[in-house]
């Protein structure tokens, strides 16, 4: 099956804005598919709710578009049942760890074999950029005019403590290194989580002084750090300064994960 | 091989001038059929995968393509091939 076979043609155009890193990140996605040759037949997208859970109705094979938050419980009951399927879950910001926080730690705990892409946009977009678990110290969203005064999570820790065997983050704008995180994630056993810092410009670049898609993209060209520089500065006692954010993969481990099937 | 953008999907949001190496898209000036300003194609010969592609026989660079996120940009075969003379600028 070449990439094109695995976008749904009559559902294209999608809806997302325009310039909105989703549409960037459904194509990382099915590339890495496409690479490892997966059948149609033996592969399943699941998604909560939000504009990023839209993604999994752009796609050609079967995909489950659930409750907002329940994704992941609905992928694990799909691989507990199928453990041959190849589970590939889409989430949010606010989808994976605000309403869906508790499914998010429990999955990684128990290490279910799914890869779970989050789309990182800082707020809940589909409902008019309200602030998320996610939303930057200081940034603008419509409930926090004056600026976020809380911290935001950090999910790649989070799902490293909880016990996923992979962890990674990419941007929108890294999309070869992106893509290549997710075959990875594909190929390893247990929860693969890839978080992706993306671009909602509609409603976060818009009132956060980043009016340009391009200058979204140009604010993660500049502010990702690579892991090993942020290691190497760590070791020298830099602290990171507060916009800049490390990418890369944080683990690759072989626990024992569930919902593979037993070699026989 | 030649390029290609899909006025039909273009949103014309520009993220694709942000990655080319050759700097082959431009900001655009004029609506397509859709009412979004589509980039403009600057010699769009020069494109590593539109020489190249068939001589390697799989995609090369790509980047434009994985960035857009609106799925418009694409290659199709020129027939009869027309050979071209390409100056590139270092
Ligand atoms: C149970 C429930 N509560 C609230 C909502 C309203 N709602 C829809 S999408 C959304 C936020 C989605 O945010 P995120 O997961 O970050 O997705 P984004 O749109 O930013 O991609 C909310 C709160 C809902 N649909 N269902
Ligand atoms: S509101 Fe934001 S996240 Fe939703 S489609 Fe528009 S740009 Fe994308
Ligand atoms: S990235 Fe795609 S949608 Fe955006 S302007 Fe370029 S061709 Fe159009
Ligand atoms: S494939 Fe590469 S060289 Fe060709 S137009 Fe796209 S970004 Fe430019
Ligand atoms: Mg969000």
């Amino acid at each position: 099956m070449n990439l094109e076979d695995w976008y749904r043609q009559d559902r294209l155009p999608h809806i997302y804005c325009a310039g909105c890193g989703n549409g960037t990140i459904l194509n990382c996605t099915l590339r890495a598919v496409e690479e490892l040759d997966y059948k149609k037949e033996e592969t399943t997208f699941i998604s909560g709710i939000g504009c990023s859970s839209r993604a999994a109705g752009y796609t050609s094979s079967d995909s489950l578009h659930t409750t907002h938050g329940r994704a992941l419980a609905f992928a694990t009951g799909l691989k507990l049942v199928k453990p041959r399927q190849h589970v590939i879950v889409f989430t949010g910001d606010g989808d994976c760890s605000a309403i869906g926080g508790n499914h998010f730690i429990h999955a990684c705990r128990r290490n279910i074999d799914i890869t779970v892409i989050c789309m990182n946009n800082n707020i809940y977009g589909m409902t008019g950029g309200q602030g998320s678990p996610c939303t930057p110290y200081g940034a603008i969203s419509t409930t926090t005019p004056y600026g976020m005064q809380e911290q935001p999570f950090d999910l790649c820790k989070v799902a490293e403590a909880a016990g996923a065997n992979y962890v990674a983050r990419w941007t929108s704008f890294h999309v070869k290194e992106l893509t290549e995180a997710i075959r990875v994630g594909l190929e390893t056993p247990g929860l693969s989580f890839i978080e992706v810092m993306t671009q909602c410009p509609t409603s976060f670049g818009s009132k956060n002084k980043m009016r340009q898609v391009t200058q979204m993209l140009d604010m993660f060209r500049d502010n990702a750090v690579l892991k090993a520089k942020a290691d190497r500065d760590a070791a020298k006692g830099i602290l990171p300064s507060p916009e800049k954010f490390v990418v890369g993969q944080f683990v690759r481990r072989n626990n024992p994960p569930l919902g593979v099937e037993a070699a026989k | 091989m030649k390029l290609v953008v899909n006025e039909r999907r273009c949103k014309g949001c520009n993220m694709c001038t942000k990655v080319c190496p050759y700097g082959i898209f431009q900001e655009g000036k004029r609506p397509g059929s859709r009412g979004y300003i589509i980039p403009v194609l600057d010699h769009p010969e020069r494109c590593t995968n539109c020489r190249l592609q068939k001589l390697y026989g799989r995609q090369l660079c790509g980047m434009c393509q994985m960035i857009c996120p609106d799925q418009a940009i694409s290659w199709i075969d020129e027939k009869p091939f027309e050979p071209q003379k390409v100056v590139i600028e270092y």
